[in-house]
């Protein structure tokens, strides 16, 4: 190891021994080792489901392993919970915040303090910390009036309070923008830099690794395939250590978290499809669009406004991304697109013809498809067979005069499972059997089936591998080549400039940005996404 | 067993998944089958050791009692027409509760609504003149209705208000007994006119007309009215609803997943209302075959007419597991046992053993669904955490 001077000499702040953890017949921990040095930032990259979230809770212990030891300071001890875990200096930083929204941030950071406690100081102490650390963060401030990364920076206050030795961030950078990222990464350095921390930082993004941390663990399937200085690894390395084979980092780089790599290939995405998307083009006023939303305002399930005067155009074959931080109207957006959320002002029009939202099956009928954020709410019933799945929409397509034939709906079926390489034992498997990225694939499928005008496709790459992700992106430009327009919305900014044509940013439930793919400029786009207009960006 | 490798599969990269993958192909759906038929038979098996046990312990004879049910269900002479008589409410009550849990609303107020029937069609068939067989058919069809009406009530709540179906179904049936019994009482409504022959002028309808009863038809000294073959056909329609029809199977989407339902174009409100009120038309049809069939109260509506047939036909649903072909095996079988009972009192053991023999009994057919349900839930559970 390079910095032997340094790490070898001293105890180390953490020591994993052979950490093995199954979850039934599945391990998610097969005998790791980690060690955590202060002074030093600790990358963890992995798919997802590569067990890093798993050993990072042994650490804090929220899951107890079945096997291996747990040394903190040279000393070797049991992490039984989490209050454990913070009596002996080792505190996390959730990739979801738990903040109480109506509260202050100072009554946030002492929620869960037992005894007598004084608020004078207590607000004193969240302000120092601010402070110290650069966050900038007002103590007085109510959380639901923050963004997502001064809300993060209130679970990093929280969390750096108790002063712990050992900090956790588990993917920290997933509901903020670039810029947030960037600052987040400063208060890191500093924190272990100035102050001697040791810091895990788990993350599924290789740019983040190689930016931010000093040395790196690469899991992959529950077991270590790599452990080295960050200094002596590189983009492709990474990428072929975490996924377990060669991987293009060109055609991956979103599924890989590589921005820059995106962001330079506008090259690439301006191909031929691109020149031959008319809707990008100028003569796109005097076409009639796909997908027609004009100042749509409509209430969230708490009452709360979540679309507030928004509009958006899609064309025939174009992919249209929403950009934006997780929380701002994303999941209104695509209910209202589901037909499960009728909107109080505005207009839906898919290809010209007005549609009623938020009447039970307009928009499917209209043809609107979705592949859901959530699609084990929306998108399927669990407790039907895979072949029932594949027509939950469009049943009536095989039916006359109200009634199907089962082996017909079979038959069918498989012709989709084979279409679209859906692994399951078979038409009649039920659907909960599949896998998340099978589940996906039946999703897409169904939807793909009732030739619809327009694909929502809202975080349709959440949760998958790369294999997995990378099938996906490429679905969803066959779908765009094929004449469909797409409205991809997500909160991977590397997913969206992968594939879109026209990038649109919302914010608190409005568009307040578009742009052409070929037009973007990464530090705008930046601004738009913490809400430049708005004007938050100055806290 | 293949279902529990499937998490396997579901954890490793999505590229590489395994052929075990939640598999139920038809022969492990035959060995399920297997599965269930051994659990019934061992819990019948088990209710009549611990019923034998019971009885000789207090003194009686528990062969008597074995004998005494069987005799009174099937062996003795025009018995299993009695069983069939009692079987065609609770299979017709039993299939409406199948279709309300499939859309995923509850109904538990089928004695209401079975009470609403009875009486409404009593009203028809006693005061609405002309030919017999048309008489019939008006008293079935109001009977129905005003089942429907009965469960819409309780429907229309809901989707206006919201307010809980499982309380208003439940609360209506108090509302239903209390009205029957009231119009029981009026002369204008359902009380009988006074005749000398009768001793008691209280809360009783006079009497259907020979003509307009349902015929009866006559096996071997077993009779039970025609409608016992409707009921049959009833069955097997629903059953083709539910296995072939647009219709059940958008109903069976709402009941698993209204969200991902509503999205496809079922109208929770449109299929729900439907739902509750062919429930509510099937208990009230129930109460009309029940009046014009001959086999409750004589053809006669009294206050406890509805006898907790609405009850049992809900359990009867329960324990088929709302399969249409499991109602009829079901129906008849609790029909059995209520036609049995009558001849325990004869056997001299007691009332409240005789009870706890015939609960037992009941008890045996409701264990094995319940473990069956726990089985397949567990299943689900294990596959969807190995997942997260």
């Amino acid at each position: 190891m390079a910095d032997q001077r340094t790490a070898g000499t001293e105890v180390p702040a953490v020591r994993l021994s052979s950490i093995s953890k199954s979850f039934g017949a599945i391990v998610a921990c097969d005998r790791v080792d980690l060690t955590l040095h202060r002074g030093r930032i600790h990358g963890i990259l992995g798919e997802n489901g590569a067990g890093k979230s798993t050993l990072m809770k042994v650490l804090i212990g929220l899951v107890l392993p079945d096997g291996g030891t747990i040394e903190v300071d040279g000393e070797r001890c049991q992490i039984r919970d989490p209050h454990d875990a913070a009596t002996r200096g080792i505190g996390m930083v959730h990739q979801h915040f738990s903040l109480v929204e109506p509260l202050t941030v100072w009554e946030n950071v002492m929620l869960g303090d037992t005894g007598r406690f004084d608020a004078a100081a207590a607000r004193r102490r969240v302000g120092e910390i601010s402070e110290h650390y650069g966050l900038g963060v007002d103590p007085d401030a109510k959380v639901e009036d923050l963004s997502a990364g001064i809300r993060q920076r209130v679970e990093i206050i929280k969390c750096l309070r108790r002063d712990p030795s050992i900090l956790i961030f588990d993917e920290p950078t997933s509901v903020l923008t670039p810029g947030e990222s960037e600052r987040l990464f400063d208060v890191l350095r500093l924190a272990v830099r100035e102050e001697n921390r040791a810091v895990a930082l788990v993350s599924h993004k290789l740019d983040e690794i190689l930016h931010a941390t000093d040395e790196v663990t690469i899991m992959r399937a529950g077991a270590v395939v790599k452990r080295l200085e960050t200094a002596e690894a590189d983009a492709p390395m990474l990428a072929r250590a975490m996924v377990g084979r060669e991987v293009s980092l060109r055609s991956e780089a979103s599924a890989l978290g590589l921005i820059e790599t995106v962001a330079a290939s506008v090259d690439d995405v301006e191909g031929p499809r691109h020149q031959a998307a008319p809707g990008a083009g100028a003569d796109s006023e005097s076409r009639v669009p796909a997908l027609r939303l004009s100042d749509i305002k409509a209430r969230g399930p708490d009452g709360r406004i979540a679309l507030d005067g928004l509009s958006v155009d899609v064309y025939d074959s174009e992919i249209v991304g929403v950009a934006g931080v997780e929380g701002n109207g994303q999941a209104a957006l695509t209910d209202l697109l589901s037909s499960l959320l009728n909107a109080e002002a505005g207009t839906v029009e898919v290809d010209g013809m007005r549609v009623q939202p938020g009447r039970p099956g307009a928009m499917s009928g209209a043809g609107v498809a979705v592949v859901p954020e959530d699609r084990h709410t929306s998108g399927c019933v669990l407790d039907m067979t895979v072949a029932e799945n594949l027509f939950l929409v469009d049943i009536e397509r095989i039916a006359k005069r109200g009634i199907y034939d089962p082996a017909v709906m079979r038959r069918d079926a498989a012709r989709l499972i084979e279409d679209f390489e859906i692994q399951t034992a078979g038409p009649d498997a039920p659907f909960w059997s599949l896998s998340g990225g099978n589940q996906q694939r039946v999703v897409l499928a169904r939807e793909l089936s009732y030739s619809p005008k327009v694909l929502v496709a809202a975080q349709p790459t959440r949760g998958l591998d790369v294999g997995a992700i990378e099938w996906m992106t490429d679905r969803l430009r066959q779908v765009a080549e094929s004449g469909v327009g797409v409205l991809l919305i997500s909160s991977e900014l590397e997913e969206i400039l992968q594939l879109s044509d026209r990038v649109v940013v919302l914010f608190r439930g409005r568009i307040i940005g578009e742009m052409d793919r070929a037009d973007v400029d990464l530090e705008e786009l930046g601004l738009l996404l913490g809400g430049a207009e708005a004007g938050t960006e100055a806290a | 067993m293949s279902e529990q490798q499937a998490p396997l599969a579901a954890e490793g990269p999505e590229t590489a998944p395994t052929a075990t993958e939640g598999s139920r192909s038809a022969p492990s759906r035959l060995r399920e089958a297997g599965v269930a038929a051994a659990m019934y038979l061992g819990c019948i098996i088990v209710a009549l050791f611990a019923s034998a046990l019971i009885v000789w312990a207090t003194g009686g004879s528990w062969q008597a009692v074995f004998s005494a049910l069987l005799d009174g269900s099937l062996r003795a002479p025009g018995r299993w027409g009695e069983t069939i008589g009692i079987a065609i409410p609770l299979v017709v009550v039993a299939l409406g509760t199948a279709i309300n849990g499939r859309a995923g609303v509850v109904n538990i107020g089928q004695e209401g609504q079975v009470m609403m029937g009875t009486a409404f069609a009593t009203y028809v068939g006693v005061n609405l003149g002309g030919p017999g067989p048309i008489v019939v058919v008006c008293l079935l069809i109001v009977g129905a209705l005003a089942g429907a009406m009965w469960a819409g009530i309780a429907s229309w709540l809901l989707y206006w208000r919201r307010v809980p179906e499982v309380l208003t179904t439940l609360l209506l049936i108090t509302v239903a007994s209390q009205a029957t019994g009231y119009a029981l009482k009026v002369d204008w409504l359902l009380l009988a006119p006074f005749r000398a022959d009768r001793s008691v002028r209280n809360q009783v309808s006079e009497q259907l007309a020979t003509d307009t009863r349902l015929p009866r038809i006559d096996i071997w000294g077993n009779d039970f009215p025609i409608s016992a073959i409707a009921v049959v056909l009833m069955a097997v329609i629903v059953f083709l609803l539910f296995k072939r029809s647009v219709w059940g199977f958008r109903m069976r989407m709402l009941g698993r997943n209204a969200r991902t339902a509503t999205r496809a174009g079922v109208s929770t409100v449109k299929y729900g209302t439907n739902a509750m009120l062919i429930s509510g038309a099937c208990a009230g049809l129930a109460g009309a075959l029940m009046l014009s069939g001959g086999d409750f109260g004589n053809y006669r509506f009294t206050p406890g007419f509805a006898n907790n047939i609405g009850w049992e036909g809900l359990l009867v649903a329960l324990v088929a597991r709302s399969h249409p072909v499991g109602i009829v095996v079901v129906g008849f079988s609790f029909a059995g046992l209520r036609a049995g009972s009558g001849f325990l009192a004869a056997t001299g053991v007691e009332r409240e053993i005789s009870q706890v023999v015939l609960a037992l009994l009941v008890l045996a057919l409701l264990v094995p669904p319940a473990i069956l349900f726990i089985r397949e839930r567990r299943r689900a559970l294990a596959a969807t955490r190995a997942r997260t």
